[in-house]
């Protein structure tokens, strides 16, 4: 808990520090509201664009491990066959 | 194959990757660069920047809301 609300206290700083560089450059009578509209929906893309990178990161680096494959393909064959001579009905799938 | 997965992870990085600089460039960079520097050229003008994400937001939830819909009613057919 301790952890999130450091992380959000930092961000909610650089985003004061941005605002007030923004009203540094740009003298807005009533853009407030569109600067915090902004600056939310900024926060939902960086979100989702991350959610994005880590499923392709995790796709880049996923393991196939094809020895286990196949051993696994033996042992397939085998139940099937352990249990086809019990009379259980194994029909190919 | 690992080569597809590898593929698709490169693709899915990039696009997010690509997105991402963009939308930050467009959004934090852009306010505090003089109107008349070249780069405005190669961004759609600010008020674009909002209207974007929510109007593809705003497809995505009714996407989504339309799938769920016909999974609920096809499941309640097969039921009755």
């Amino acid at each position: 808990m301790k952890h999130i609300v450091k992380i959000l206290s930092m961000v909610l700083a650089v985003f004061a520090f941005w605002i007030g560089l923004l009203q540094a450059a740009i003298i807005p009578p009533s853009y407030t509201w569109l600067v915090i509209s902004t600056l939310l929906i900024y926060t939902v893309v960086s979100l989702g664009c991350y959610g994005l990178l880590m499923v392709g990161i995790g796709l880049m680096q996923f393991p196939t491990c094809p020895q286990e494959a196949f051993l696994l393909q033996q042992d397939i064959v085998e139940a099937k066959d352990f249990f086809k001579h019990k009379g259980v009905d194994v029909g190919s799938d | 194959m690992e080569l597809a997965d590898l593929a698709v992870g490169l693709l899915l990085s990039s696009i997010s990757l690509s997105i991402f600089t963009y939308y930050t460039f467009w959004v934090i960079i852009l306010p505090f660069v003089d109107s008349d520097h070249f780069i405005h050229k190669y961004f759609l003008p600010q008020d674009y920047a909002i209207l974007v994400p929510v109007f593809a937001g705003v497809t995505l939830l009714s996407l989504l809301s339309v799938f769920i819909g016909m999974v609920m009613l096809k499941s309640k057919k097969k039921k009755a």
